[in-house]
C-alpha cells in the first residue's frame, strides 16, 4: 500500500474511533429510554422489551414540560440580551480606540474565571430577599453575566475582520448613514452574530450550579436541574427510564444544532481563542 | 514689528498639541464608553456584589436555618476550613482529577485536531460528530456515563472489563469514571482550541522539513508544537481552570459520596445543603483564590512564550 | 318577582365573590399506590368547599426533598402550605422558624390516639410543631428455610451467619451501610437498644460505652463472613434485590419489602418470614429508630387555619388505614392496629406496634444535619471502625458539628 493510502486508511480508522467514542453514552441512553422499568437495569445493549412509555410518561407530568419552556424561554432571553449587550462593547472594542480597553478585556477575563459555585450562596441570599428566587430574572441575570465575556470576545473577534471601509464607500456612492449599516454591514456581521448566539445559548442551555441553587418549582425550574430531580416510581429506585428518555428529549436538538451550524460553530470558538 | 511679536505665536501650538485632545477623539471616546457602558455595568455589577458578600460571610458565623444571628468571628473560619481534614482531601482529588483529566485532553485533543485538521473526505461530519460531546448538556452526559458504569443500574462497562463488584462502590472506581466522563466531555473543545492553532502552522515549512529528512514526529516536535505554544497556552490554561471548578458531573455521579467530592462540590454542599454560609464562603474564598493563583501562575510562567498573542490586542 | 330575580342575582354574584376553594398546596414525597392522592380528593370534597387540596409531588429521596424545602422555605416562599417533613427534620425546621407550633384544640385532635414514638418525633422542645401522618421501623427479615427459629440479639444473628457460610449456604445479613442517612439509623438503633443515646437535650453529648457497644457490632458484622461485599454502598432498595435474589439468608429493613419481595421474587417470598429487629443485650428489647413522615404548616403559607384543617383530615383514621393497606405506610394511630383490614395485609403489625411503643429515636437537635454528617463521617466504612477509639472520635465530632465549625 501506497504511504499515502496507508495514511488515509489510518485517518479514517482514527474517524471510525472518534464517532463510536462520541456517540455510545448516547446511544446507551437512547437504549435505556426504550427500556420498560422492569428491564431497565438488566444491562442488556439491545432492550428485550421495547416500549415508548418512558417519552409519555415524561410529556404528561408538567415537571419536564415545564422544564423545557423554561429552559428555550430563559436561554433565548439570556442569549438574546448578551449578544446585544456584547456587540455594542465588542463594536467599541473592534472599531474604537479608547482608554480602558485592555480594562475591560481583563475584566471579562476575570468574569469567567471566577468559580460560578462561589456565587450561588450570596446570590440565592439576595434573590431569596428581594423576590427573585425561583424567577426567570433571577436566571437570566447570572447566564447573561456569564456569557457576556464569551461573547464579547467572540464578536469582537468577528467585528475586527469586517471591512469597514465598504461602510464609507457606500456613504459615497450616496447611502445615508443608516442605509450603509443595514445593507452593507449588517450582512457582514451576521455569521459572527450568529455563531456568537448559538455558542452562548449552547451555554446558557448546559447550565446546571445556577438551575439547582436558584430555582425550585415549574415556574423557573430548567431541565437539567429537572432532570436531576425526577420523582420516582417508588421511595427507593431511581427512575432511569424517565431520565434516559428526558436526556434523550434534550439531547436530539443540540445534535440537529450541530450537525447544522458544525462550521460556524467551529470558527467561533477558534477565532477565540486564537485572539484570546 | 519687534522680533518678540514673531516668535510668540510660533511658540503656542507645539505644547498644546499633546495634552489636549482632538474634538474627534474625544467623540470617540465618549461613543466608546456608552457602547461599552452596558455589558461592563451588568459583569461588574452582578459579579462584584456576591464576591464582596462572600468575603463579608467569610467573616462571618452565619446560618440559614438561623436568621439573623449573624456574629462577627474574622478569620476563624478559614482556621477551620485550613484544619478539616475534609478541604485538603478535596483540594487533592480537585488537583488530581484536574491534572491527570487536562493531560489526557490535551493529548487527545491534539491526536483529534490533527484527524480534523487532515481528514478531508466528510471533514464537516466528523467535525459534528466530534462536538456532539461537547454540546450535549453536563448533566446528560454525567447521566449517561454514570448508568454506564453503574453495576446497579445495569451498565455495560462493568460486564466489558470482567468486573465482579460495582466500580462506583470504589472511591478508585469513581474517580475513573468521573476522569472519563470529564475527557470524553472536554475533548472537543481542546480539539478545537488546538485546531486554531494548527491552522496557523505554514504547510510549506513541513514541506520543506519533509524534503530535508524529518521525519513525522521530528517535523511535529520541531516544527508544529513550537507554532502552536499561543494557542496551547490558551487551550491549558482554560481547560485547567474549567477542570478545577467542576461540579456538574460530581454532582450527579456520586453527590460527593466516596470520598469524591471536589472543592466546589464541598462549598456548594456546605452553603446549600448544610446551610453553614459562614463555613461555605470561606470556603469559596479560598477556592476563588486558588484559580487565581493557576491562571496567574499559567500566564506569568507559560506567558513567555505567548508574546505574539498579547500584540493581537 | 322583580324583586326574587334581582335577589337571587345579588346571593349569585355573593357567591361567586367567595372566589371558590382556597388551594392549599401540600409537599410530600412521590407516594406510589396513589392513597395519599386519594386522602388529598377525599379532604377537599369533605371540606364543603372552603379548601382544595392540590397534591405535589416532591424527588423521592429524602436528601432532594429537604433540599428542595428548605431552598423554599428560606426564601419565603408563600406557595407551600403543607409540607410532608421526615422525622428528623422537626428541630432544625422548627428552630429556623419555617413550619408553625400545634396549640390548644387543634394540637390535642392530632395527638390523640398517636403511638408514643411518632409522636415524640413530632415534639421539640415540649412544644409540637407537626401532625404524624405515618411511620416505619426496621424489622428483621429471614429466610425460614435456612434458619428456623429467628435470632433473638446481633450476636446470634452474625454467628447463625457465619455457620451458614461454613455450611455453604445464602448467609449475607443485608443491612444499609452505605455513607447516608440509613447508616446512622443503624447505629443509632443499636445504641438506643444498648440503654445509650448520642444527644441529649440542650445538645448535650452523651455518647458512651453503648456507642462502643454499637460499634463493636458494626465493625463485626462487616469484617465477617456474613457482610455482604457491597455492604458500602448499600441501601434499602439494593439489599432488598439481593435478598430476592436469594443470596442473604438475614435482612434488615423496613416493611415494604414484604409486598416487594412478594411480587417481585415469589420462590423466596414462600420461605420469608419476620421478626423483631435484633436486640444488643440479651434479655433487653430493642429500641429501632423510628422513620416515617410528619405533616407541617409553613410559617409563609397565606391560609394556615386551612392548612390546619386540611391536615387534621389528611391523618385521619380512614385515610391512615388506606395509606396502609394501599401504601404500605404503618399508621401511627394505636386503634388502627386492631382493625382486621389492616392486620390481613401486615401479619407482623403487632411486631410493628410494639417497636413504635417501645421506640429508639435519632437526636433531636437543630444542628441534625451537621450531626448525622459528622456520625456519617466516623463510621464509614464499618469495617474500619475501631471499637478503641470510636468513642471519643464521636464525641469530638459531634461537638465540633453541634457548633457549626466543621467541614462535612
Amino acid at each position: 500500500m501506497s504511504v499515502k493510502a496507508r495514511q488515509r486508511s489510518g485517518w479514517s480508522l482514527a474517524f471510525i474511533v472518534v464517532v463510536v467514542v462520541s456517540l455510545v453514552p448516547v446511544f446507551w441512553l437512547l437504549m435505556l429510554s426504550l427500556k420498560t422499568p422492569a428491564s431497565a437495569t438488566d444491562g442488556s445493549f439491545i432492550p428485550h422489551h421495547w416500549t415508548l412509555d418512558n417519552y409519555r410518561d415524561i410529556f404528561t407530568q408538567s415537571v419536564f414540560t415545564s422544564a423545557l419552556r423554561n429552559s428555550i424561554g430563559i436561554g433565548l432571553i439570556s442569549t438574546a440580551l448578551a449578544v446585544l449587550l456584547a456587540s455594542s462593547a465588542a463594536y467599541a472594542i473592534a472599531r474604537l480606540d479608547f482608554p480602558g480597553k485592555q480594562t475591560i478585556l481583563a475584566v471579562a477575563l476575570m468574569v469567567t474565571l471566577f468559580p460560578q459555585v462561589s456565587l450561588v450562596g450570596p446570590l440565592y441570599n439576595l434573590w431569596r430577599q428581594i423576590g427573585l428566587f425561583n424567577t426567570w430574572p433571577g436566571l437570566i441575570i447570572p447566564y447573561l453575566t456569564f456569557a457576556l465575556p464569551l461573547a464579547i470576545y467572540v464578536l469582537s473577534t468577528f467585528f475586527r475582520e469586517i471591512p469597514w471601509e465598504l461602510e464609507q464607500a457606500a456613504q459615497i456612492d450616496g447611502a445615508t448613514p443608516f442605509q450603509a449599516f443595514t445593507k452593507v454591514i449588517a450582512p457582514l456581521a451576521m455569521p459572527g452574530l450568529a455563531t456568537t448566539f448559538i455558542i452562548v445559548f449552547l451555554i446558557c442551555w448546559n447550565d446546571f450550579v445556577f438551575a439547582i441553587s436558584l430555582t425550585a418549582t415549574n415556574a423557573a425550574m430548567t431541565v437539567p436541574a429537572a432532570i436531576a430531580q425526577f420523582p420516582g416510581v417508588s421511595q427507593f429506585t431511581q427512575p432511569i427510564g424517565d431520565i434516559a428518555a428526558a436526556a434523550i428529549v434534550v439531547t436530539v436538538p443540540v445534535m440537529v444544532l450541530v450537525l447544522l451550524f458544525q462550521r460556524r460553530i467551529v470558527a467561533g470558538l477558534t477565532a477565540g481563542a486564537v485572539k484570546g | 514689528m519687534s522680533s518678540g511679536a514673531i516668535a510668540e505665536p510660533a511658540a503656542a501650538p507645539a505644547p498644546s498639541r499633546r495634552p489636549r485632545l482632538s474634538d474627534r477623539t474625544k467623540a470617540e471616546r465618549k461613543l466608546a464608553f456608552y457602547l461599552v457602558a452596558p455589558a461592563a455595568i451588568v459583569m461588574i455589577a452582578v459579579t462584584a456584589y456576591p464576591i464582596i458578600d462572600t468575603i463579608i460571610l467569610s467573616l462571618q458565623r452565619a446560618s440559614l436555618d438561623r436568621p439573623g444571628k449573624n456574629t462577627f468571628i474574622g478569620l476563624d473560619n478559614f482556621g477551620y476550613v485550613f484544619k478539616a481534614h475534609l478541604f485538603w482531601m478535596d483540594l487533592i482529588h480537585t488537583a488530581v482529577i484536574t491534572v491527570v483529566s487536562v493531560s489526557f485532553e490535551f493529548a487527545l485533543g491534539m491526536l483529534l485536531a490533527l484527524a480534523m485538521h487532515r481528514v478531508i473526505f466528510a471533514r464537516g461530519l466528523l467535525r459534528s460528530i466530534a462536538l456532539v460531546p461537547y454540546a450535549i448538556v453536563a448533566v446528560v452526559a454525567a447521566y449517561a456515563w454514570q448508568y454506564s458504569w453503574s453495576l446497579d443500574n445495569g451498565g455495560w462497562i462493568p460486564r466489558l472489563l470482567g468486573l465482579s463488584g460495582d466500580p462506583l462502590s470504589h472511591q478508585f472506581g469513581t474517580y475513573v469514571a468521573i476522569i472519563m466522563t470529564e475527557i470524553w466531555k472536554n475533548t472537543p473543545y481542546m480539539a478545537l482550541l488546538l485546531l486554531a492553532g494548527l491552522s496557523l502552522v505554514p504547510d510549506e515549512l513541513l514541506e520543506a522539513a519533509k524534503l530535508d529528512g524529518a521525519s513525522a514526529w521530528q517535523r511535529f516536535i520541531k516544527i508544529t508544537v513550537p507554532l502552536m505554544k499561543p494557542a496551547i497556552l490558551v487551550a491549558l490554561l482554560f481547560r485547567t481552570l474549567d477542570a478545577f471548578r467542576i461540579f456538574d458531573v460530581i454532582y450527579i455521579f456520586s453527590q460527593g459520596a466516596n470520598n469524591s467530592a471536589s472543592l466546589s462540590q464541598l462549598s456548594y454542599s456546605t452553603l446549600l445543603e448544610r446551610l453553614n454560609l459562614g463555613l461555605g464562603s470561606a470556603v469559596s474564598v479560598v477556592l476563588f483564590l486558588i484559580v487565581g493563583l493557576i491562571a496567574v501562575v499559567f500566564i506569568k510562567g507559560f506567558g513567555a512564550a505567548a508574546n505574539p498573542a498579547a500584540d493581537a490586542h | 318577582m322583580l324583586g326574587v330575580a334581582v335577589t337571587a342575582v345579588v346571593l349569585a354574584a355573593c357567591g361567586s365573590s367567595g372566589n371558590g376553594p382556597v388551594t392549599v398546596n401540600w409537599y410530600v414525597f412521590p407516594e406510589p399506590s396513589g392513597s395519599f392522592a386519594k386522602a388529598a380528593a377525599g379532604c377537599s370534597s369533605a371540606s364543603g368547599g372552603k379548601y382544595k387540596i392540590s397534591i405535589n409531588f416532591l424527588s423521592n429521596a429524602s436528601d432532594q426533598q429537604r433540599q428542595t424545602l428548605v431552598q423554599r422555605l428560606a426564601a419565603g416562599d408563600p406557595s407551600i402550605d403543607i409540607l410532608a417533613m421526615d422525622v428528623d427534620w422537626t428541630a432544625e425546621f422548627a428552630s429556623a422558624g419555617w413550619i408553625r407550633p400545634w396549640t390548644g384544640a387543634n394540637a390535642a385532635a392530632v395527638s390523640k390516639g398517636v403511638l408514643p414514638g411518632p409522636l415524640k418525633t413530632a415534639t421539640y422542645n415540649g412544644r409540637l410543631w407537626a401532625a404524624p401522618i405515618n411511620s416505619n421501623t426496621e424489622l428483621l427479615w429471614y429466610r425460614k428455610d435456612l434458619v428456623p427459629n429467628p435470632p433473638k440479639t446481633w450476636d446470634q444473628m452474625i454467628n447463625d451467619s457465619i455457620k451458614l457460610a461454613k455450611e455453604g449456604k445464602p448467609h449475607y445479613i443485608e443491612e444499609q451501610g452505605s455513607k447516608y442517612e440509613g447508616l446512622v439509623v443503624w447505629f443509632n438503633s443499636l445504641v438506643n437498644s444498648a440503654g445509650g443515646g448520642i444527644v441529649g437535650p440542650g445538645n448535650k453529648v452523651i455518647v458512651g460505652p453503648s456507642a462502643k457497644i454499637a460499634a463493636q457490632i458494626m465493625k463485626r458484622l462487616a469484617t465477617s463472613p456474613a457482610a455482604d461485599p457491597g455492604l458500602n454502598t448499600s441501601e434499602e432498595g439494593p439489599g432488598n434485590n439481593v435478598f430476592d435474589a436469594g443470596q442473604a439468608a438475614f435482612e434488615i429493613n423496613y416493611p415494604f419489602v414484604w409486598s416487594g419481595t412478594q411480587s417481585t421474587a415469589p420462590s423466596i417470598f414462600k420461605h420469608m418470614g419476620y421478626a423483631p429487629f435484633p436486640g444488643v443485650v440479651p434479655g433487653m428489647a430493642p429500641k429501632v429508630s423510628i422513620g416515617g413522615y410528619n405533616l407541617g404548616v409553613s410559617s409563609h403559607s397565606t391560609h394556615p387555619q386551612l392548612a390546619f384543617d386540611a391536615v387534621k383530615c389528611l391523618i385521619g383514621p380512614q385515610n391512615q388505614v388506606t395509606d396502609a393497606v394501599k401504601g404500605g405506610l404503618a399508621p401511627v394511630l394505636a386503634s388502627i392496629y386492631d382493625e382486621p383490614a389492616f392486620e390481613k395485609s401486615y401479619p407482623f403489625h403487632q411486631l410493628i406496634k410494639n417497636q413504635l411503643e417501645n421506640y429508639g429515636i435519632r437526636p433531636q437537635t437543630s444542628a441534625y444535619q451537621d450531626v448525622t454528617l459528622a456520625i456519617q463521617d466516623t463510621l464509614q466504612p464499618a469495617s474500619a471502625i475501631d471499637p478503641n477509639t470510636i468513642v471519643s472520635k464521636l464525641a469530638n465530632e459531634i461537638e465540633t458539628a453541634l457548633k457549626g465549625d466543621s467541614l462535612l
